[in-house]
C-alpha cells in the first residue's frame, strides 16, 4: 500500500488490486508526514501545532480519519 | 472510483507507461508499437535513471513497462532494481521468451509483478500471432515464475482468433497461479494493418461482454470501459485515464497521454530534458485531453459506465478526438477506419 498527498487529501493505492481509495483529508495531514516512519502520537502533535488545535480536537481528528480508512478496508483496529 | 477527486486534478500520474525499447525478438502482427530492432534515439541507462529518480520523487505509484521486450535492454533488471529501491511497483509486459530460472529469480521482489502475452490456448492459435515457438516458451516462463510464486498474469489481446479460447485461456492461467487479463485490440503500430483482419465483430464484442460479466476474476485493465457493465463497475476504471491517472513515455523519452496515441500531434515533451512536473502541470496536450468530451455520447444510459469509451480507438478509426468509441455496446456503431488495411 502506498499514500501521496493531493489537493483533496490522501491518495491511497493498493497496486495488488489494483485499486485507488480518496480519503478526503484536505490539508489536516501536512506533506512532510509522508516522509519516513512516524507515530500516531506525532501525527497529533503535528496537527495540534500546524491548525492551532487543542489536542483534545486534534485526536478527534485523527480519530476520524482513522475511521475512514478503516471502512474502506485501508486500517485494521 | 473518486472521479471527482481525479477531476480535481492529481499531482501526478498514478501510474506510467513506460515502453523502454522497440527492440523486440518476436514480430506480433497486430504490435502496437511496431517493435523489432532497437532505434536511434532511445534513451541510455543515465537517461532512465533519471527519469526514474523524478518520478518517483513525484511520487508515482507504479511503472508499467513495455515496449518492445523490455528484457532486450542489457540494463532491463539493473533499472529494475532502481526503480524498487525506489519504493515504485513495476509492472512488467513482456514476451516472456527471455525468462528463465535465473532471470525469475532477479525479478522475485513483491514490487513486481509480471505480465506475460499469450494469444492463444494452444501453439496453432498463438504462433499464429506470435511466431513459431513462442507458447512453448511462455509456458517454459510460467513454470519458472510459479515455482518462485511470482504475481503473474496472462495477458491477451482480444481478436477474432482467439474470442473463443478464452474458456480455454482462463483455465491455463490457473494452471500456472496465473490470472488471465484480456486487453483491447487497437489500430497502432502494426495492428493498423491487421486491425480489419483481426478486431472483433459487433456480436463478439457483445458476447464478450457478458462472459466478461460471468469471468468476474478477469482483469481487463483500463481496457473495456466501452463494454463494462453494472456487474463490473466496482472493478476498474470507468473513464479513460489518459493525462488524468496516467501518461505514457516512449523509448526515446516522448511523452504522450497514453501508448495508444503516439502520434506527433500528441507529443507532449521529452524526456529526461523536459521538467516531467511541467509536461504534468502544463502541457497544453494534456490540458486539451483533460477537457475533452465525447457530447454525443452525453444522452446515453451507459455514460456512467464508460464515459464514451476509447478515445485512442475512436481517433485511430475516425481521424479525431470527441467521438464515441465505435466498440460501444449501447450503440455499437460500426465504423469503418480510415487506417491502411492489408492487402
Amino acid at each position: 500500500m502506498q499514500v501521496r498527498e493531493e489537493k483533496f487529501g490522501l491518495l491511497f493505492y493498493d497496486y495488488r488490486g489494483p485499486r485507488l481509495y480518496f480519503v478526503p483529508t484536505k490539508n489536516l495531514i501536512g506533506n512532510d508526514f509522508f516522509d519516513g516512519s512516524h507515530t500516531a502520537e506525532g501525527l497529533i502533535e503535528s496537527i495540534r501545532t500546524r491548525h492551532r488545535q487543542s489536542r483534545q480536537s486534534s485526536q478527534q481528528w485523527v480519530l476520524q480519519v482513522l475511521t475512514m480508512l478503516e471502512q474502506k478496508g485501508l486500517v485494521h483496529g | 472510483m473518486g472521479n471527482q477527486y481525479v477531476e480535481m486534478g492529481l499531482s501526478a500520474p498514478v501510474n506510467v507507461t513506460w515502453e523502454v525499447t522497440y527492440a523486440c525478438n518476436l514480430s506480433c502482427i497486430h504490435c502496437l508499437s511496431d517493435a523489432g530492432v532497437k532505434r536511434r534515439g532511445e534513451l541510455t541507462t543515465d537517461q532512465c535513471i533519471r527519469i526514474i529518480d523524478t518520478l518517483a520523487a513525484m511520487k508515482v505509484f507504479q511503472f508499467n513497462i513495455g515496449g518492445g521486450e523490455p528484457f532486450m535492454r542489457p540494463d532491463f533488471l539493473d533499472l529494475m532494481d532502481h526503480a524498487h529501491e525506489k519504493g515504485m511497483v513495476t509492472c512488467i509486459s513482456t514476451n516472456g521468451t527471455f525468462i528463465d530460472d535465473d532471470v525469475a529469480g532477479r525479478l522475485n521482489n513483491p514490487l513486481v509483478y509480471i505480465q506475460v502475452s499469450l494469444e492463444g490456448a494452444t501453439p496453432a492459435s498463438n504462433d499464429a500471432i506470435r511466431g513459431r515457438g513462442s507458447f512453448q516458451k511462455v509456458i517454459a516462463a510460467l513454470g519458472c515464475l510459479q515455482k518462485r510464486n511470482i504475481e503473474v498474469s496472462i495477458n491477451t489481446v482480444l481478436t477474432r482468433r482467439n474470442f473463443n479460447e478464452l474458456d480455454r485461456m482462463t483455465e491455463l492461467a490457473a494452471r500456472y497461479g496465473a490470472k488471465l487479463r484480456v486487453s483491447r485490440f487497437r489500430p497502432s503500430g502494426r495492428g493498423k494493418a491487421s486491425w480489419s483482419q483481426l478486431n472483433v465483430d459487433k456480436e463478439q464484442m457483445l458476447a464478450f461482454s457478458d462472459w466478461l460479466n460471468r469471468h468476474l476474476a478477469v482483469s481487463t485493465g483500463d481496457s473495456f470501459f466501452s463494454v463494462s457493465t453494472e456487474e463490473r463497475r466496482s472493478l476498474g476504471l470507468n473513464m479513460c485515464g489518459a493525462c488524468k491517472l496516467t501518461c505514457c513515455i516512449s523509448p526515446e523519452g516522448n511523452v504522450y497521454p497514453c501508448a495508444f496515441l503516439q502520434d506527433q500531434e500528441f507529443l507532449a515533451g521529452r524526456l529526461p530534458g523536459d521538467d516531467f512536473a511541467d509536461i504534468w502541470e502544463n502541457s497544453p496536450v494534456f490540458h486539451s485531453f483533460r477537457r475533452l468530451e465525447i457530447k454525443s455520447c452525453e444522452s446515453c444510459h451507459r455514460f456512467d459506465l464508460c464515459h464514451g469509451g476509447c478515445p485512442a480507438i475512436a481517433y485511430h478509426t475516425q481521424r479525431k478526438l470527441g467521438v464515441p468509441d465505435p466498440g460501444c455496446l449501447a450503440n455499437c456503431v460500426s465504423v469503418k477506419p480510415i487506417v491502411r488495411e492489408v492487402a
